[in-house]
């Protein structure tokens, strides 16, 4: 095996990594606000691609630029996905507070069932896969026998861009600081004179916002989106999350790269791409098994 | 005059039962009003109760004028009423300078954020030194201090603490008595809920005992200090 075509494994797992990552982040903004699993968030994924594509084909129609219509297409997806978050929270996840965290889970599982299914029944022929446009350039760069492509780039960058976004605003805003300490001590939160629903609402926002990100950036990766590509993407993030420790930011980042470099070294060891995914999900239950708390256990002073 | 603060026949409690049976009670501008009663008796509840944190099942609460019967608990601390919690309640993983800054979560103005900054560290000149470490490792005692600190980062016209001396050494709660007198001089109203009859009593104006979820006695503190029901909610006579 050659050097090159390790280091196209190496990029592809970055790329995987960082969507995974975007994904994790999410999972772990919402369990620190408010110790709960919003299952729906994988889907709402799929509904942030299917959000740019409809919007690519309607800018499309009416003859915008690829460069103007790439970023309208995020923005988009954002803005619908960060809608769409702050609406699952005020209806379906706030209400249950007081209820076992077992009907949340089950509500927006339910939930999330629903706009797979409706995306399925009523976006066009929505159960065959859709192409994707191409809006980032591609061209291939050859080192040696590696080529590296600039979309695989742009894609890494920008995720990582929102995932230092997201850390920033966290750290180093008055919101940001609100956000840490409604998860530290909601009660004394509140005593300082933080509202509390806001919080949360903008928490679930934020997180449905980057799980957009991620699901565009699926897109413009494989250049194919479907109506159930939320499920699997919505199970590794949410292992990647518990694997770093829920509740902690680093420890969902860091989950989502180290998911990715398990499926990479499971396609690379096996030869056979099909046996990535369980090579990396066994491993994934050994290391639960090793350390139940996740790998980055969640001490209070890491929790996001 | 109107007090600052008025509470009117609350009842409050938790799942069926109520553990406040009606109480009422006044704070009065400037005045350090204080709260005694035995472990259990529903001191936290009361405070909770009229902060919004637990919800009213009867009665009134009043800020000065303004009712402010099941507002949210943050439209609450808004009008000017800081409580320092049971329990020394930081936030722990975030620094003291942080905590610090939630103190002053709805104060707008940033240079009165930096000169109440420096006023507490004034008062309270180690925490200075710590200003980058985690609250959650400090010791009990200098969290106890943040804690109060952080409380007067707002603007508040009330400060409310509930048993700041609670677990504290002898030392930290001589202390903590001498900073409570002293925020009082700023002009500052408080409401004391102690455990530490005499040291308490030494400090406030006028004192509540409630037992039971009542007040059973009320009246300034030289009154209180003789009184039988005061000894009878404590030892039980
Ligand atoms: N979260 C709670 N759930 C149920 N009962 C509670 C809760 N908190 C306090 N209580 C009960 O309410 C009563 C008054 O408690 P509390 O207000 O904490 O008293 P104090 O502050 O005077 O020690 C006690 O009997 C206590 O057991
Ligand atoms: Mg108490």
């Amino acid at each position: 095996m050659d050097l090159g075509f390790l280091a196209q494994f190496f990029v592809n797992g970055l790329v995987l990594g960082v969507i995974y990552a975007l994904v994790a982040v999410g999972f772990t903004l919402f369990f620190g606000v408010l110790d709960v699993i919003k299952f729906s968030h994988g889907d709402v994924l799929m509904l942030g691609a299917f959000t740019a594509l409809a919007t690519y084909l309607g800018l499309s129609d009416i003859g915008v630029a690829p460069g103007v219509a790439l970023i309208l297409v995020f923005v988009a997806g954002i803005a619908g996905m960060a809608f769409v978050g702050a609406i699952v929270c005020k209806f379906l996840v706030l209400p249950l507070r007081g209820a076992p965290q077992l009907n949340t889970l089950l509500i927006t599982l339910m939930f999330g069932t629903v706009i797979r299914e409706s995306v399925r029944l009523f976006y066009p022929s929505g159960s065959n896969p859709k192409p994707f446009p191409k809006l980032l350039p591609d061209n291939a760069f050859e080192f040696g026998n590696l080529t590296l492509r600039l979309d695989s780039c742009i894609i890494v960058l920008l995720g990582i861009l929102a995932i230092i976004f997201t850390q920033l605003f966290i750290q180093k805003t008055k919101f940001g600081l609100a956000i840490r300490a409604v998860a530290q001590d909601e009660e004394t939160a509140r005593l300082m004179g933080v509202n509390f629903k806001t919080v949360v609402l903008l928490t679930f926002a934020l997180g449905s916002a980057l799980a957009a990100v991620g699901g565009i950036s699926t897109g413009l990766y494989y250049q194919e989106i479907n109506f159930a590509m939320g499920l699997m993407l919505g199970l590794i993030g949410f292992s990647s999350a518990v694997l770093g420790g829920l509740g902690s930011l680093y420890g969902a980042i860091a989950g989502g790269f180290l998911f990715a470099a398990l499926q990479t070294v499971g396609a690379v060891w096996f030869a056979v791409p099909a046996y990535k995914d369980v090579f990396a999900f066994a491993v994934v239950i050994m290391l639960m098994a090793w350390r139940p708390t996740g790998l980055l256990a969640e001490r209070n002073e890491e929790r996001v | 005059m109107t007090p600052l603060l008025k509470i009117e026949n609350t009842v409050s409690g938790y799942d069926e039962a109520d553990v406040l049976a009606g109480v009422s009670l006044d704070v009065a501008e400037r005045e350090i009003t204080c709260l005694l009663g035995a472990n259990g008796a529903g001191k936290t509840t009361l405070i909770r109760t009229l902060l919004g944190l637990n919800p009213i099942r009867s009665g009134k609460v009043f800020f000065k004028t303004t009712e402010i019967t099941g507002w949210p608990t943050h439209e609450i601390v808004r009008l000017g009423i800081t409580c320092v919690p049971e329990g020394r309640r930081v936030f722990p993983a975030m620094t003291v300078l942080e905590n610090l800054r939630m103190g002053g979560y709805l104060n707008e103005s940033k240079s009165d954020i930096s000169e109440r900054l420096d006023y507490a560290f004034t008062i309270f000149p180690k925490l200075k030194e710590r200003v980058g470490q985690l609250a959650g490792t400090m010791s009990g005692g200098e969290q106890a201090m943040l804690t109060i600190a952080r409380g007067l980062m707002g603007n508040p016209e009330l400060i409310i603490f509930d048993e700041p001396s609670l677990g504290l050494s002898p030392l930290f709660v001589k202390e903590n008595f001498r900073v409570i007198q002293e925020i009082n001089g700023q002009g500052i109203s408080v409401l004391l809920v102690e455990q530490n009859v005499r040291q308490t009593l030494a400090i406030s104006h006028v004192g509540h005992v409630l037992a039971q979820g009542k007040i059973i006695t009320s009246g300034n503190t030289e009154t209180l200090r003789e009184s039988d029901a005061l000894k009878a909610a404590y030892f039980g006579g």
